[in-house]
């Protein structure tokens, strides 16, 4: 129990190991550890990137589904306008036909209104003529036949 | 454990407490050498060296297994402790700890073995003497505590030399002292530098002194609680073995526990002592 050489050679011993274990254990395995730590930290922030990423990705898809929502809303109201346009156009042209048609028929009554006032004034006056070839032949008397004539014009007319 | 009954009492324990050594110079004590702790040693140390190229051959830097994740746990312990410690970074430091814990924690594991079983194996050698724990021979403990002292005075010297010599010779009494305008104090505080020198010297030689003592003497005192059961139990009949077997692996476990927290302990002061001498002076 005392201090002898064995001191001096348990220095050597101690260091040697010290030198011999800092070169072939605690050297490699704390590089390796560190390489790893680096591997691991460098995994988890390309995986921290992806999802950023994906989420980024995720933002757009949805700016651009809303963008395309809108669009096609916009096309749908234009689509709806137009289409309430046409009907529109197409409404007021056949109320035009309608109009026009009727206006044409009338035009056409009248004209034949005319026309057949026209045939019976011509009718009448033969009518009269013949009348009074009648008279004529009978006894031209001015004051009676007068009467008779007008009374045959007004019955003419009255029929027509 | 597991050893023929010793009749002999004290005496015989202080026969087992030999170590097998060649002496040089007969009349000088300091002249001999303790060739059971230096056989020892010698081999733990090798086998450590050839542990460590075999397991430098076999390295992956994927998911480690086997030998690697345990030498790999114990290196991020040893790394923590030092980050834990250390304010800054020194690449002697870490594997010094890991060292100092690998090394005396398996030196300390030797006690597992039966308590004369080196003893008797050196006597089929014709060695007298044989101690199979080093870190019972006071040689080493002070070995490894005073080259941890070297390194610390040599930090202190060399990042702070200004520094640390003021503290050697003014602290604590003087500094306050010779600050002050008064003549007849400030020659107090000279007249008290080599009282604070002493004390000063004292402080740090007590690092070195209690690192080493303490690992020597729990692992002196295990090997001499062993010795004690054997030589009180196991010659006692047949209950004395009974009981001598079982008390000696209960005090084994212990030991080996022991054997653990010293290593631990004589890492950690090791780091502590050695950040005391990194940390910048204050002013």
């Amino acid at each position: 129990m005392s201090i002898d050489l064995t001191f001096i050679g348990q220095i050597v011993v101690f260091l040697a190991l010290l030198a011999l274990l800092k070169k072939l254990l605690y050297g490699p395995l704390n590089e390796l550890m560190e390489k790893r730590s680096a591997k691991i930290a460098e995994g988890l922030a390309a995986a921290d990137a992806g999802k950023e990423a994906k989420a980024k990705a995720d933002a757009e898809i949805a700016e651009q589904l809303k963008q395309a929502r809108s669009s096609a809303q916009d096309i749908l109201n234009a689509a709806e306008k137009r289409a309430a346009e046409i009907q529109e156009e197409i409404t007021n042209k056949a109320r035009n036909e309608a109009r026009q048609l009727l206006e044409a028929a009338h035009e056409e009554m009248e004209a034949e209104v005319n026309r057949a006032r026209q045939a019976l004034r011509q009718e009448v006056a033969s009518l009269a003529i013949a009348a009074a070839e009648r008279v004529i032949d009978a006894e031209l008397d001015g004051k009676r036949h007068t009467k008779l004539i007008n009374d045959v014009v007004a019955q003419g007319f009255g029929n027509a | 454990m597991a050893e023929e009954g010793h009749s002999s009492g004290a005496g015989g324990i202080a026969d087992h407490l030999h170590y097998w050594s060649y002496k040089f110079d007969d009349s000088n004590p300091f002249m001999q050498i303790h060739l059971d702790t230096m056989l020892t040693t010698i081999l733990v140390a090798t086998g450590l060296v050839i542990f460590a190229k075999w397991l430098g051959g076999r390295l992956t830097d994927g998911a480690p297994t086997g030998a690697q994740n345990f030498m790999e746990s114990v290196v991020g312990f040893v790394d923590d402790t030092v980050k834990d410690n250390f304010p800054v970074h020194n690449p002697i430091i870490a594997p010094l700890a890991l060292t100092v814990f690998i090394f005396i924690f398996l030196l300390n594991c030797l006690d597992i073995l039966p308590a004369f079983l080196s003893g008797h194996i050196a006597g089929l050698f014709g060695l007298e003497h044989y101690r199979q724990v080093p870190t019972n021979d006071l040689n080493l403990p002070v070995a490894m505590a005073v080259s941890v002292f070297a390194m610390v005075l040599y930090y202190e010297f060399k990042l702070k030399p200004v520094h640390f010599c003021k503290e050697l010779l003014l602290q604590p009494f003087a500094s306050l002292l010779l600050e002050a305008k008064n003549p007849v104090v400030k020659l107090l505080g000279i007249l008290l530098i080599p009282l604070n020198l002493t004390l000063k010297i004292v402080e740090e030689l007590a690092k070195p002194l209690s690192l080493s003592f303490r690992l020597f003497g729990n692992m002196f005192a295990g090997e001499v609680i062993f010795l004690l059961i054997a030589f009180l139990l196991l010659g006692g009949g047949v209950v004395g073995m009974t009981a001598g077997f079982f008390v000696g692996i209960g005090w084994s476990i212990f030991h080996m526990f022991i054997g653990l927290l010293q290593a631990f302990i004589f890492m950690i002061l090791t780091v502590v002592y050695l950040s005391i001498a990194h940390q910048p002076p204050e002013h």
